[in-house]
């Protein structure tokens, strides 16, 4: 080979492979870092970019990946139409870019403000440029203003103008000048001698001057034309200069590799080889002499059998090719990430695989992406070859080719002159730039006018439509906080009773509405928000499962082991139950494989005619086949009564015997540090019952269902953590410890486990064998309250259903939700975190009552329980940050850009691998959340509003580094509260400034149900008045907790059906 | 006579049904009326329940009075006498066709209600369900067809609705490029489809089955033409039915139709459509009896394709692809079955597979929840290892057989050497004589849109 000869010593090509690896593991950053489907975690795609500012990192990430940075202009003008961005917004955005630079009240006609206010609120030209050519050549935009000038302006224009022309009568008659010839002409065309022109006729006079100067103006200062990126891919040459896609052919390929290169156990034959790595596989497998009939590949065996003779390895192999493409040293970086990212999604996966999941059935070995990039690499030559031999008819080498594609692409690029003096003409027109005035005046001033039209591009202004779209609910927000927390402050009184019982769910935005029917239903009650993982970061392994599940957020590796138990009473059915499991499951796992077969397939075709029955009922009765089914399930399902297995005897901890569970110091730490983290120190604070409530999501064929379960639980449910949580809660060996250490739990202070299914809304309790009797009665009014809550909590879903009807009744909607999560036909399960766009971290007392439509996290923290450095805030942000920003960022950029950044339309998805979802059976892997959990949602940077003050942040933000880098970057917006005083600061630009409230109507409404009936749209907040229920309360406080029951007792009685499964 | 005036009834609107859900269906949309999910859910379900009930009262009045064959004759609809041609449209409902036509009404009813739901809020929900219709349509016409003319009428139907389907994400380039891809291979099966027809007008002097299958009812029809003139028609029948079944060499066009939502591909790919060629050669099986040589060919196609499915199935890694070949296997199987002059086995396999495949392909983006359920209940990780016969083979040829499969059999690259190439090549050859010639004679330079970059003009300024 020759590149043996140029790379000299040995030495030296250690160094060139350590340099591709470089450069592969580098442009491996760009790729998308979603992992096997199964653990769906919602991340930023720009993660890598999040230590440069927001706006940077988009823009590097529209000429790196090509997504848009902000929604399309199109799509902002259209909500500033609806009202969602208003004049004001986008003013006051402007006045913080670029603050008035003197004291006048009204701004010249040609600063900078003027100039943008105008381009932002009138209808700018934003087509593409044949548009443009219409708009010009074909409509009457040079002959009549455009209807949004305003009146005044039109007449100075006219008046002036025309007092203008008559001055300059002579010059016009007889200079030579091309303006005053082009100006003569104008009014020679204009039918009338200027004295007698009517005022349509005026018009026209001045809009064609106005338009001839603009132009002149326009193309005397032609921008220079922007640089190209940086060299064009060879793939980018052969499609400008033969319009054929290189990749139509390689990606073909190579998605059929990757597919079987990764393949976790679908296929029924395993690629032969795999373990020598991708890329000895490749060659083994492709340097077989078949006689191709694809003329492309012709030449591909014989250079493989050379590769496999020679033992080069893949760095070898890449250098090669980059020398064969010409690619010059300073581009080889750039080229490298540019082809990997022509097939992100199978490439990421490999990445992933390498590098993040030696949890999985199988994991790609080390230097994977490597192999695949030299892979890749050598397929494009081949590629280029057959394509530029064929277009150019020659038959020379790469170089050659390449050469002939480089002269023939040489096109110049299209004028943009029209369109820019389109915009500058726009401009004049709406700000009433008299064209005496831009005659006269001197060309260094007019060229600084245009240069500020000019820089004042699509993106900046769809930036300044951004902030202007996002100020607008952050107003409303904060407004609305301000003046609910003042309502708080009159109508509460300081001493409250202790809490009839106590709820804590995941801070999840879905639990929002949870807790809020939670709490009007049982006004007495109190709920928290803590991640959803409770504290236990454990592996789980359940009655029924026969693997460990790591439970905890994905950053966590967990070190813990727990089982559940089934015990001696019920082992014995256990032991058949897991028999006829296993023995069902094998048969299935045969059918599965053996239909597809060809023996197989014939006896499964002759009997198929029985498969109409399951086809039938389950697409056209969803809800019965589900009630068979669960009937039948419970032939299956594990004994009604385990424990977890959660105490260990052993000192390390790990899977064996023994070594599973928790210490008992383990299990008080874990304890105290949730209850302090919620605020809670003093035993007064604890009421009879406290109910931990995990959550999860269950929904049929939906292979993105990992992604609406807890994200604090690594896409799984949090079930189990809850559980675990309130038996270490309820250990009285665990509260000894506690109480050497400060922390009393009541001696009449049960804890519940629970889970919440926040698709179908219901909810299960955990260990109910082991509820005291004496609390029967707590719990029987916590249940109910809860399962009315599920009921009112599915009627709210409801309404953004648009297959339910805005006029449900409770009883249906809590069946349409159920219903929606047995339908194997439904894309949309449920909206996952479609719409979050606040996170509160903070007392519930300020936020209670407000209604938040579902887009708030709640996270709880009392900073009166918090050290002097506030270490416990530092310690619930530092996890609720970035988890709340991924899933933030994730639907942002999904939804600006859902071809780039989400993962396309739900329908045609299919499953490859067992991995990921292709489109079709031959596309790239797609990542990101889908068009359909999408379509609701508004993109905008979540903001953070923590009861904390502006010292304490800044010192936080100086002590993790992660959280300054996602405020201080704008990644994430931040505001701090003062409950006590309903002082705000808002953070922008690097500091706390305070936030001034406008002064609001926030409506006053008696329940959650006022808030948001007949409405799908996304709804303002409003004050939630409980202080009626509360009061009625107070008055019959000595029959307490069965008055909430009066509320609805047959939607209870109804709804409660069968929830509680023990 | 009483059971005569209620079969022609229910006849009528078997055919009529699907007819006037496509008319109600299209004419609000060639006129901008907006209709509603609903609305057209409800229009959908209707027609189903009426063309099927209409079916099954057939069924049960054929069994009961023991007749076995009805017809519906709307009659000629276009007589040229010069030419002795006429377009007589016939519809025969006989042993063949009524569960044929039970079984479309039953898919097609099952799985617009899924696509009802799965395809809520879509933007193109009523091109889809036009289509659809026209598609059922075009099913049920082709499986009453009693002349080869009717038959070719829906036939056409269901490609056409089959192409713009699997295009049906027009915005992106892949599904288009696919649905060209299959409509050219459609083409070329309805050439021999064409061609089979007028053949048979030829001999016949009308393209009624009746002149193939002779007089006796299906399946005791006895061919009356000779044997060469029935190998040429069968065998131009075959190529029509491999090419519409995507039997060899037409099966790199399986996995490419899997493009469109997952219901139509349910419908089409695993279901309907790759059985209409099947169906064709159930309905002019009594060709087989007659020709030796075209029931060789036919058992010899069913089997080579047969045993490229299963082998192509099992190195698919995603689900989609997996299913397409193992479909392609069973229709194979079927084309054995239907040489071998198993008829009735014939048909009731194709009935049981199309529903059978019907419920893996809706169901097939579970898989991973069903691969984890299984894999929890038998208590290991599922791993293909040790399965199968392919360990048995010396490892070269394994590896050889391996890439064999996951290449397809090499059928695409075949079609795309041996036809697509000298056939777009001599098009070209001719565009460029055409070009020159017209320049010679008019002296300028014209088609400027040729000459115009590939790419339009930037959409937006990027500063």
């Amino acid at each position: 080979m020759i590149r043996r000869d140029e790379t000299g010593p040995a030495e030296s090509s250690t160094d060139a492979a350590d340099r591709i690896r470089d450069m592969v593991r580098q442009a491996a950053q760009l790729l998308p870092t979603q992992g096997p489907i199964e653990v769906f975690v919602f991340r930023n795609p720009l993660e890598v970019h999040e230590h440069l500012p927001f706006d940077n990192a988009v823009k590097l990430a529209r000429e790196q990946l090509g997504g848009h940075p902000y929604w399309p202009e199109s799509r902002y003008r259209e909500l500033l139409s609806e009202g969602r961005i208003t004049v004001a917004d986008l003013q006051a955005v402007l006045q913080e870019e670029c603050p008035a630079q003197s004291e006048q009240p009204t701004e010249p006609v040609y600063s900078r403000r003027r100039i943008r206010e105008v381009m932002l609120t009138h209808p700018l030209s934003i087509g593409p440029d044949a548009a443009l050519r219409w708009v010009v050549a074909e409509t009457d935009a040079l002959e009549r203003f455009c209807p949004t000038t305003p009146l005044a302006v039109r007449e100075r224009l006219l008046s002036s103008t025309s007092h203008w022309i008559a001055g300059n009568a002579k010059q016009i008659r007889e200079s030579e000048q091309p303006f005053w010839a082009s100006v003569r002409s104008i009014l020679d065309r204009a039918g009338a001698p200027p004295a007698r022109l009517r005022d349509e006729q005026w018009e026209v006079v001045v809009l064609q001057i106005l338009w001839q100067i603009c132009r002149r103006a326009a193309i005397q200062t032609t921008p220079a034309a922007p640089q190209s990126a940086g060299c064009p891919l060879p793939r980018d040459l052969l499609l400008q200069a033969t319009g054929r896609d290189l990749n139509q052919l390689t990606h073909d390929l190579l998605i059929r590799f990757c597919g079987a290169f990764l393949d976790q156990g679908y296929a029924g034959w395993n690629l032969p080889g795999r373990d020598q790595g991708f890329f000895r596989c490749f060659l083994s497998l492709y340097s077989q002499s078949q006689s191709v009939p694809d003329a492309w590949l012709r030449e591909l065996s014989r250079e493989l059998r050379a590769l496999l003779l020679s033992g080069d390895s893949a760095e070898q192999s890449i250098q090669h090719s980059l020398q064969v493409l010409s690619i010059a040293e300073e581009d080889q970086q750039q080229f490298l990430c540019r082809t990997l990212l022509s097939l992100s999604g199978w490439a990421g996966m490999l990445w992933q695989m390498e590098t993040a999941a030696a949890w999985t059935v199988r994991p790609a070995p080390a230097g994977t992406l490597t192999e695949f990039l030299a892979v890749q690499l050598i397929l494009e030559r081949h590629a280029i070859r057959h394509l530029g031999n064929e277009h150019c008819k020659l038959h020379g080498s790469l170089q050659q080719i390449l050469e002939a594609l480089r002269t023939m692409t040489l096109r110049e690029s299209a004028s943009v002159d029209d369109r820019r003096a389109f915009r500058i003409f726009q401009t004049a027109q709406w700000l009433g730039w008299l064209p005496e005035d831009l005659h006269a005046m001197p060309p260094q001033k007019l060229h600084d006018i245009i240069a500020e039209i000019d820089s004042f591009g699509a993106t900046e202004r769809r930036r300044l439509f951004h902030e202007a779209y996002e100020r607008n609910y952050r107003e409303a927000t904060l407004n609305a906080l301000v003046v609910h927390t003042q309502r708080r402050k009159c109508s509460h009184p300081e001493t409250a009773p202790r809490p009839a019982f106590q709820l804590l769910t995941c801070i999840d935005d879905r639990e929002e509405s949870f807790r809020r029917h939670v709490e009007e239903i049982a006004p007495q009650c109190e709920t928290f928000g803590a991640a959803g993982f409770f504290a236990v970061a454990m592996n789980y392994r359940g009655a029924a499962d026969s693997f460990y599940k790591p439970l905890c957020p994905a950053v966590v590796t967990p070190v813990h082991y727990v089982n559940e138990d089934v015990g001696y009473t019920f082992e014995g059915v256990h032991h058949s139950r897991a028999r006829l499991r296993s023995r069902l499951g094998r048969v299935t796992y045969g059918f599965h494989t053996r239909s597809r077969t060809f023996l197989g397939g014939i006896a499964a075709g002759i009997v198929g005619s029985l498969a109409t029955a399951p086809l039938v009922a389950r697409v056209l009765f969803p809800h019965l086949t589900a009630r068979i089914r669960s009937r039948f399930g419970t032939l299956l399902e594990t004994p009604p009564i385990t424990r977890l297995q959660l105490d260990r005897y052993q000192p390390d901890p790990g899977p064996g015997e023994g070594h599973i569970g928790y210490s008992i110091n383990e299990m008080a730490d874990i304890v105290r540090r949730l209850l302090n983290d919620i605020g809670i120190r003093s035993p007064q604070q604890f009421s009879r019952l406290f109910v931990v409530c995990g959550h999860g999501s269950s929904s049929l064929n939906n292979p993105h269902e990992s992604s609406y379960c807890c994200g604090a639980c690594a896409g799984k449910r949090g079930g189990p953590n809850a559980r675990a949580f309130a038996q270490m809660a309820n250990d009285f060996r665990v509260r000894t410890l506690l109480r050497e250490r400060g922390l009393q739990i009541p001696e009449d202070t049960v804890f519940v486990g629970a889970y919440h299914d926040t698709c179908s809304d219901s909810v299960v309790y955990y260990d109910l064998n082991l509820l005291p009797s004496s609390h029967r009665a707590d719990f029987e009014a916590a249940r109910d309250a809860v399962q009315l809550a599920c009921v009112r909590n599915a009627h709210e879903r409801c309404r953004r259903f648009a297959s339910a009807p805005l006029n449900i009744s409770l009883d249906d909607a809590l069946r349409h939700v159920e219903s929606r999560s047995q339908d194997i036909s439904q894309p949309r399960p449920e909206y996952d975190h479609a719409t979050n766009a606040l996170c509160f971290v903070g007392r519930r007392t300020w936020s209670r009552g407000m209604f938040l439509d579902r887009r708030a996290f709640l996270v709880s923290y009392d900073p009166e329980s918090d050290d002097e450095q506030s270490n416990i805030l530092l310690r619930i942000l530092a996890p609720a940050v970035p988890v709340c920003a991924g899933i933030s960022l994730a639907f942002f950029f999904s939804t600006i850009d859902n071809t780039r950044y989400g993962s396309g339309s739900k329908l045609p998805h299919n499953v490859a691998s067992l991995l990921g979802v292709m489109e079709g059976t031959s596309s790239d892997l797609r990542t990101g959340a889908y068009q359909q959990v999408c379509e609701l949602h508004e993109p905008m940077r979540l903001m953070f509003v923590i009861e904390s003050r502006p010292e304490v942040m800044l010192s936080i933000m100086d002590r993790n580094q992660t959280i300054s880098q996602l405020f201080r970057g704008n990644w994430l917006q931040l505001a701090v509260i003062d409950p006590e005083t309903s002082e705000v600061q808002v953070f922008r630009k690097g500091r706390f400034q305070p936030f001034e409230p406008a002064a609001t109507l926030l409506p006053q409404r008696k329940s959650s149900f006022d808030c948001y009936s007949g409405s799908r749209e996304h709804l303002p907040f409003s004050s939630i008045d409980d202080a009626a229920l509360s009061e009625s309360l107070r008055q019959d406080r000595t029959d307490a907790p069965d008055t909430w029951k009066r509320t609805s007792p047959t939607t209870v009685a109804s709804a409660a059906n069968g929830a509680h499964r023990i | 006579m009483n059971n005569d005036l209620i079969l022609t009834s229910a006849a009528m609107l078997v055919v009529l049904a699907p007819s006037i859900l496509v008319a109600i269906l299209a004419i609000p949309m060639l006129l901008g009326i907006p209709t509603s999910e609903a609305l057209q859910g409800k229009l959908i379900r209707t027609a189903v329940m009426l063309g099927l009930a209409a079916s099954v009262v057939i069924l049960a009045i054929m069994l009961v009075s023991g007749s076995r064959h009805v017809m519906l004759e709307p009659g000629d609809w276009v007589h040229i006498h010069e030419e002795h041609y006429h377009f007589h449209i016939k519809f025969v409902f006989d042993r063949l066709s009524v569960p044929f036509v039970i079984l479309s009404w039953v898919l097609c009813g099952t799985v617009g209600a899924f696509a009802n739901v799965y395809l809520h809020r879509e933007q193109g929900f009523r091109r889809f369900f036009l289509l659809y219709a026209i598609f059922q349509l075009g099913m049920i016409i082709s499986a009453l067809a009693g002349t080869i003319e009717t038959l070719f009428f829906g036939w056409e139907l269901v490609g056409l609705s089959s192409a713009f389907l699997i295009a049906f994400f027009h915005e992106r380039p892949g599904p288009v490029r696919n649905g060209h891809r299959v409509w050219a291979i459609y083409r070329v099966s309805d050439a021999a489809f064409l061609l089979a027809a007028l053949i048979l007008h030829r001999l016949s002097g009308a393209g009624d089955f009746d002149a193939l299958t002779g007089t006796g009812v299906w399946p005791l029809g006895v061919a009356a033409v000779d044997s060469w003139q029935a190998t040429l028609v069968g065998l131009l029948l075959l190529l029509a039915a491999a090419g519409k079944s995507g039997m060899i060499p037409f099966s790199g066009w399986l996995p490419r139709a899997m493009e469109g939502p997952t219901p139509s591909s349910a419908v089409f790919y695993g279901a309907l459509s790759v059985h209409l060629g099947t169906y064709l050669l159930l309905r002019s099986s009594p060709l087989l009896e007659v020709s030796q040589p075209l029931r060789i060919a036919v058992i010899i196609l069913g089997l080579s394709s047969a045993v490229l499915g299963s082998l192509l199935s099992r190195v698919q890694t995603d689900v989609k692809n997996a299913l397409a070949f193992a479909s392609l296997t069973q229709v194979g199987i079927i084309t054995v079955e239907i040489g071998l002059g198993f008829r009735y086995i014939a048909l009731t396999h194709m009935i049981g597979h199309a529903c059978l495949r019907t419920l893996q392909l809706l169901r097939a983006p579970s898989v991973l929840k069903d691969f984890h359920s299984i894999e929890n209940a038998v208590g290991r990780h599922l791993s293909p290892e040790a399965a199968g016969w392919n360990s048995l083979l010396p490892a070269s040829l394994q590896v050889w057989l391996y890439r064999f499969s996951l290449e397809r059999g090499y059928l695409d690259g075949f079609l795309n050497e041996l036809i697509v190439r000298p056939f777009t090549a001599i098009f070209r050859w001719c565009d460029q004589q055409e070009h020159r010639w017209s320049r010679f004679v008019d002296g300028n330079e014209f088609r400027e849109s040729e000459s115009l970059a590939v790419r339009g003009d930037s959409l937006e300024d990027v500063i």
